[in-house]
């Protein structure tokens, strides 16, 4: 616990009581993260949610610490109304009957809440944050804290069979599938993506009152899953609040938290959070995204830029993921309408094929380059000509180019 | 159409006057063709087939169910498929005769036949269906028409030019169920239609990279390529190149012949094309496989009339085509024909109604119209009008623009970069016959 005073204040961030603040930012949305008592790493998760928030350039985000397990909450008394969003990162001991209140009164009034992985753990008996939550596990949850729900032949279904609520099987990649598609989180994400290693909650049973779910994994039986195509991301919206509830994002001790660096927890996350402070997505849609076939890890939390994504895209050989070449291709589709954009990437496309980047990947470029280039690609692509490995690309992508 | 000099009616002349000339392949007593003794010798249609893989030779047996088929020559690349094709042949015609080529220039050169099956890999269609064109030979061509949209109009303008009978393998529409829906639609039994969903199927399992093998024996691999681009081994040329743009376009266009072309057919569109596409696909990134694994795109025609086109499971329908009339929908796909009113389903087309081509058997209607010189069901044009909506979609996925599209003139306006992917520069030697 008093490790994470070191190492807030090893990160330049002020700390006043147990109020962590960061300095000096100008964005729109005040966000507060509470944490402290959690049965995975909340040392660390916390700070990365933060990570994830600030660096959209929207969020002004502060940690809260909690008391620790076991010592009087008495004097925990969130000021929440100063936060357009409160994240919980927090599972653990119930809060005092003030703290509640003034939890359920911010909600009711048009608060927003992110409720992140084990959140949904805690407080088993609090009747109001079950309602905000939709769905929780553990805590002996059983058949009285309301229905199972899960997505079955195309819809969400309530089962009211008797059963104890929260359980996952082992950590894998896993495929997250957005079901509703329109929603200001989800709209123009890709419809299917891996997400990084992760557990993956099932059996979550709860009231599931004015519930929107808005992505689906299946819970894989060989690897301990329920066998049931679970909920992953949903909204709820209480009173006038909005709850955005995710899931992912497991961060046990020690591990690397692959699944809060995964390019689709990272970007719902962000989006959800600023769906919950304001009922609106403004963020844009980042580039290197998942799809359905191979996860993307943002090691920086962000994603890679182009030369980034050239340098790995480089060391392409066939037999390795294509993903960071497929990557590149998704970004020039994006900006394919801008004649000046697609100029752009055919000159970072150009040095990539003047650089040590292997053969297989050079010859993928050229297959880019054929219908997205200009006459600018004629010299480097005959230049091409002379080496026997990539003579026949490069007499490809000149026989379109030079077909106008 | 007019009508060309046929083989048939030399051999006619020729054996009418008595002079006598000595023909390649001699001419076989009637009572060779053993069940088909009824067919006089210059009524048999003499067949080779290019390509006698497992569609081929499925369309080998479909043929040969009827009397007037003789195939006397087969041709593929692989060794094992003329020695199958040989076998299967001989024992239907009771003899021994059938000629096998690895080399279709070689058959061409050497045989005279009426009419040719070809079910090829898509990058090989173009090419050696104007050779065969080229010939005045009569076809039977697998679906897709071709793999791009250049090649499938190098293919019709072949056909015109020769003048030549041109069936495709899009059988559905010799099938009622097809045929009634089409019909109902386009007399607008649910009235005007805006509108259309076509489901093809979802992706087939990705294939990972298999190791590069050694190429097995009989198969000649560098032929099998032909115009696309030189690639080692990897056991992919009896199916999975299905999955691979050098050859295929995945299910989009393996499909894009049979529901786009009933979906075009019901709106009366089917020489028509789009003047807008828009849509987007998902490709993956693990593996060989490299056509799209989801795809979804709508095209807009000059009517205001809308095709969505999409893998099956993201559309309420599924597989198939659906129709949406200001009266409801009906949607027909190989197992079922349905309706949002089921009482649609017993109307009558009256005389003065439109009646669509009708057909009972995809094969025999080609067989008709050797003899009638007439149109088959699924002409060249058409075929060229079904794959270029998967073409135009995928053009529209693989450059992410919406695209505006000339049907007339088969050309993006004012799009450059869109227009180098209306074709595939091939690998030399090969290229189409003009």
């Amino acid at each position: 616990m008093r490790n994470i005073l070191k190492l807030l204040a090893g990160l330049s961030l002020v700390v006043t009581f147990l109020m962590v603040q960061s300095c000096g930012t100008t964005a729109e949305h005040k966000a507060l993260i509470i944490t402290g008592q959690n049965n995975h790493n909340w040392e660390k998760s916390s700070i990365i949610i933060k990570d994830i928030l600030d660096q959209t350039g929207i969020f002004e985000t502060e940690i809260l610490l909690s008391p620790p397990a076991g010592e009087s909450m008495s004097g925990f008394l969130p000021e929440f109304n100063k936060f357009e969003v409160v994240i919980l990162d927090y599972n653990g001991d119930p809060w005092p009957d003030k703290a509640k209140l003034d939890f359920v009164d911010y909600v009711k009034n048009g608060g927003g809440v992110v409720i992140y992985h084990a959140a949904d753990n805690a407080f088993p008996e609090w009747k109001e944050y079950n309602e905000m939550i939709g769905l929780g596990g553990w805590g002996n949850r059983n058949e009285k804290s309301g229905p199972y729900y899960y997505w079955k032949d195309g819809k969400m279904i309530k089962d009211t069979s008797p059963g104890k609520g929260g359980g996952h099987g082992a950590r894998h990649p896993f495929l997250v599938i957005n079901r509703d598609t329109e929603h200001p989180v989800t709209r123009g994400l890709p419809e299917k993506w891996m997400h990084s290693e992760d557990e993956l909650y099932s059996w979550l049973r709860g009231p599931a009152e004015n519930i929107n779910v808005l992505s689906t994994a299946y819970s894989d039986s060989t690897k301990g899953g329920s066998g049931r195509e679970e909920p992953v991301l949903f909204t709820i919206s209480y009173g006038k609040g909005r709850v955005f509830h995710t899931v992912l994002g497991h961060c046990g001790k020690g591990d690397d938290a692959p699944a809060m660096h995964g390019a689709g927890f990272i970007t719902t996350f962000q989006r959800g959070a600023e769906w919950a402070a304001t009922g609106n997505v403004t963020l844009a849609i980042p580039d290197n995204l998942p799809n359905s076939v191979s996860v993307v890890i943002w090691d920086k939390l962000s994603p890679l830029t182009v030369e980034e994504l050239l340098q790995k895209a480089g060391k392409y050989n066939i037999g390795m993921s294509r993903k960071y070449l497929a990557d590149l291709t998704e970004r020039i589709r994006r900006v394919s309408d801008d004649p000046g954009e697609l100029k752009k990437y055919e000159n970072k496309l150009l040095k990539f094929l003047d650089s040590d980047a292997t053969t297989d990947s050079k010859n993928y470029v050229m297959k880019e380059l054929s219908w997205m280039g200009t006459e600018t690609s004629i010299p480097v692509l005959e230049k091409l000509l002379k080496s026997e490995d990539t003579a026949e690309m490069a007499t490809f992508a000149l026989k379109r180019i030079k077909s106008e | 159409m007019e009508k060309r000099s046929t083989r048939r009616d030399f051999l006619k002349k020729t054996v009418a006057t008595g002079i006598g000339i000595t023909v390649f392949p001699q001419i076989l007593p009637a009572s060779t063709l053993g069940r088909s003794g009824a067919i006089a010798p210059n009524d048999r249609i003499a067949m080779a087939v290019i390509g006698s893989g497992s569609r081929g030779m499925s369309n080998v047996n479909w043929f040969n169910q009827n009397k007037e088929i003789q195939f006397i020559a087969a041709c593929d690349v692989d060794a094992n498929h003329r020695d199958r094709a040989k076998a299967v042949i001989d024992k239907h015609n009771k003899n021994s005769d059938l000629r096998t080529y690895p080399d279709y220039r070689e058959l061409l050169e050497k045989e005279k036949v009426d009419a040719m099956l070809i079910a090829l890999p898509d990058q090989w269609h173009a090419v050696i269906a104007t050779a065969v064109a080229s010939k005045g030979i009569d076809i039977f061509g697998e679906k897709p028409l071709a793999r791009t949209i250049r090649e499938g109009r190098a293919i019709v303008n072949a056909v015109e030019k020769n003048n030549i009978i041109w069936q495709t393998g899009s059988w559905q529409r010799s099938v009622a169920k097809f045929h009634r829906a089409c019909e109902l639609v386009i007399n607008k039994k649910i009235g005007e239609v805006k509108y259309a969903e076509v489901g093809l199927p979802d992706a087939h399992k990705l294939i990972g990279t298999p190791p590069v093998m050694q190429i097995p024996e009989g198969l000649d691999w560098n032929f099998w390529l032909g115009p696309a681009p030189t690639k080692p081994y990897r056991g992919v040329s009896h199916w999975d190149w299905r999955w691979i743009m050098d050859y295929s376009g995945g299910q989009l266009t393996d499909w894009a012949g049979h529901h786009i072309d009933i979906a075009h057919w019901g709106l009366g569109l089917d020489r028509n094309g789009p003047v807008e596409i828009e849509g987007k696909g998902v490709y993956p990134d693990e593996g060989i496989y490299d056509v799209p694994v989801e795809f979804d795109f709508t095209c807009k025609y000059e009517n205001g009339i809308k095709i969505r086109v999409a893998n099956r499971s993201r559309l309420p329908y599924d597989m198939g085509t659906t129709w949406y009339g200001e009266n409801g929908w009906i949607h027909v796909d190989r197992s079922k024909l349905i309706a949002e009113n089921p009482e649609v389903l017993k109307e009558t087309i009256g005389d003065n109604e439109i009646h669509l081509y009708k057909s009972y058997d995809h094969v025999r209607n080609f067989i008709e119209c050797l003899k009638s010189r007439k149109e088959t069901i699924t002409p060249a044009e058409i075929a060229h009008r079904s794959i270029s909506v998967g073409l135009l979609g995928e053009i529209a996925m693989l450059t992410g623009q919406k695209l505006s599209w000339d049907p007339e003139k088969e050309v993006f306006n004012d799009n450059n970069h869109a227009n180098r992917l209306l074709s595939r520069p091939m690998r030399s030697p090969w290229k189409l016959t003009e």
